[in-house]
């Protein structure tokens, strides 16, 4: 699919907050899957996924989805918000209102005006996050990871054509990041998906496509394995740490985990994993990333 | 299409949205204490105020429900606004506008408007039941339709508390704001109209949200009904509440179309006018009973 048609296609575009750049000069083209954007704190990724979300415009380039440019008029944003999801990096939830209450009103703005065939849809996507049993419950009483389901909840209502997750596994234990990836890898079989995440292994289990940015710009764009290809060879267990290795970690079995440079003396190459293929993508940004992973 | 103009689909969506507005006023708690205690002291003065003649300075009570719910409401009703804003980006990348949420809002004014309802309409219950003395200024010594007009007064308060409070939440958003508009509220009203009342322009205190029409008992048994036209202003009282919403929807810029600043001036008109027949018709000037021997108190 050309970008003329793609569910999402940017070109060229670029986003400044005074003298800091967010995002130079992004092309890039999103269709149905489940594609993950990695990148260190202040990659752009965020802004990236306001963008898509209708949330904030781009300074310049060109920004289209669902084959209409969101900003030219009430109507073309009207019409991308009908199906568009978005889970915000940070999103407040009402005190006062229940999970059941809180989707039902976002429900109710996503024009889902039928009252029953709401609240069906409503109990549908909590017991697709697994909120099920919690539905009557004041969001204020729930834990942070179920606040949090609540969150994607409201943007996977009406099975929406494009779904913008901001960090979705943030406060996840590991079942429930299971549960997420079992019901974000059913849904990117019929929608674009764009998820922002720190944590490789979700991208790893999950995307078929990776987008690696820093710096507002984007550093690989392609298939998971071919990201992680490229760190083939420059992976090693050693039994001390490469001097002048990228990054290097000592792991549980007492040995090294040496990423990038030369092999220590005694080191066995290793399978690299997704992080360390984005280690290297990253270079000298990977100290930054991976003291923020 | 302007971010105003509903299909048919809109209509149905802003009428489900409404719903869920008027069901959490419904529930909540600040709410629920101001109209529990303005039933209480109403309650407490029907028991306690004793007087042979029956329940005393009736048409001035419907303040209790105004002070007790309308206020209370000011503050329920922007913390309303505000809850739903924590979540705005989630919210505002719906396709419904940040206005068509707030004239959701504004639904919220149907329980207190309710409450006070229900708080005259046991007013005048209670009155009836009890009895009033023959001169007081009620059914009999005025005519129907102004003591209706001031005792509907508190239920078109509570509507208009949970308007402002609707104008609060969307433009002012410091912690404790419905707070302080609360105390300003009351600051307004007192100042804007103690000067005025025992005047020959009287009738130029109904500027204020709300206007006394009833003085209670003057220390020589007498009460003083002061002028003006009650339903008129009634009429005043409802569009100030109708120029609160839209004040709240201008909040949002891509509502702001031709339209809608047409609709605005209208409203503001509208207001005016009700505002110069309060003014001009009705009672023309301060009237006093007859003194009630039992409450002479000089």
């Amino acid at each position: 699919m050309n970008g003329a048609t793609s569910t999402v296609a940017l070109t060229d575009v670029g986003k400044r907050y005074g003298r800091t750049v967010a995002l130079a000069g992004v092309d890039l083209t999103f269709d149905r899957g489940v594609t993950g954007l990695l990148g260190p704190n202040g990659a752009g990724k965020t802004t990236l996924l306001r963008i898509v979300a209708t949330s904030i415009a781009a300074d310049s380039g060109e920004v289209r989805l669902l084959g209409r440019d969101p900003h030219a008029s009430h109507a073309d944003v009207t019409a991308v918000r009908r199906q568009l999801g978005y889970l915000p990096q940070e999103l407040g939830y009402p005190s006062d209102m229940t999970a059941f209450g809180f989707i039902e009103y976002v429900a109710v703005l996503k024009e889902w005006n039928d009252r029953e065939r709401r609240s069906r849809e409503v109990r549908r996507v909590l017991e697709a996050v697994g909120l099920a049993d919690r539905a009557s419950v004041r969001i204020s009483r729930l834990s942070g990871g179920q606040r949090r389901r609540v969150g994607l909840a409201q943007a996977l209502i009406g099975d929406p054509q494009l779904v913008v997750l901001d960090e979705p596994t943030t406060g996840l234990d590991p079942a429930q990041r299971a549960d997420l990836r079992r019901t974000l890898s059913a849904l990117g079989h019929r929608s674009t998906v764009l998820l922002s995440t720190h944590q490789t292994e979700d991208v790893a289990a999950l995307c078929e496509r990776v987008v690696v940015l820093a710096d507002g710009a984007v550093r690989f764009d392609g298939a998971v394995t071919d990201l992680v290809a490229t760190a083939v060879g420059r992976v090693w267990l050693a039994d001390e740490p490469g001097e002048d290795a990228l990054v290097s970690w000592r792991t549980g079995t007492g040995r090294h985990h040496v990423v990038g440079g030369r092999p220590p003396p005694g080191a066995d190459p290793t399978e690299p994993t997704l992080e360390d293929a984005y280690l290297l993508t990253l270079g000298s940004d990977a100290q930054r990333a991976h003291a923020s992973s | 299409m302007s971010s105003l103009s509903l299909p048919a689909s809109g209509l149905a969506g802003q009428r489900a949205m409404a719903v869920i507005e008027a069901r959490r006023m419904a529930r909540h708690p600040v709410f629920l204490l101001g109209v529990t205690l303005g039933f209480v002291v109403l309650g407490l003065y029907f028991v306690l105020v004793d007087d042979e003649t029956g329940v005393p300075v009736v048409l001035t009570l419907p303040i209790l429900g105004a002070f007790y719910i309308g206020l209370t409401t000011v503050i329920a009703a922007a913390l309303l606004t505000r809850s739903t804003e924590v979540a705005i980006e989630a919210v505002a990348t719906a396709p419904g506008t940040e206005a068509r949420r707030t004239l959701a809002l504004a639904a919220a004014g149907i329980p207190p408007f309710v409450a006070g309802v229900v708080f005259s309409a046991a007013l005048v219950v209670a009155a009836t039941v009890i009895g009033v003395a023959p001169q007081e200024w009620w059914f009999g010594t005025l005519p129907d339709w102004q003591v209706w007009s001031i005792v509907l007064m508190c239920p078109v308060a509570c509507l208009d508390g949970a308007l402002l409070g609707v104008l609060t939440g969307r433009w002012l958003r410091f912690r404790g704001a419905s707070a302080i508009v609360v105390v300003a509220l009351i600051a307004v009203t007192l100042l804007g109209q103690a000067p005025l009342l025992d005047t020959h322009g009287s009738e130029w205190r109904l500027w204020v949200p709300w206007a006394l029409f009833h003085t209670g008992d003057n220390p020589d048994g007498t009460q003083t009904l002061i002028a003006g036209n009650p339903a008129a202003y009634l009429g005043y009282l409802l569009a100030l509440g109708a120029l609160a919403v839209l004040a709240a929807m201008w909040h949002d810029r891509s509502a702001r179309t031709p339209r809608f600043r047409a609709l605005v001036a209208a409203v503001a008109l509208v207001a005016l006018a009700f505002f110069a027949l309060a003014v001009t018709t009705g009672n023309p000037d301060n009237r006093i009973s007859d003194p009630i021997p039992s409450r002479v108190t000089r």
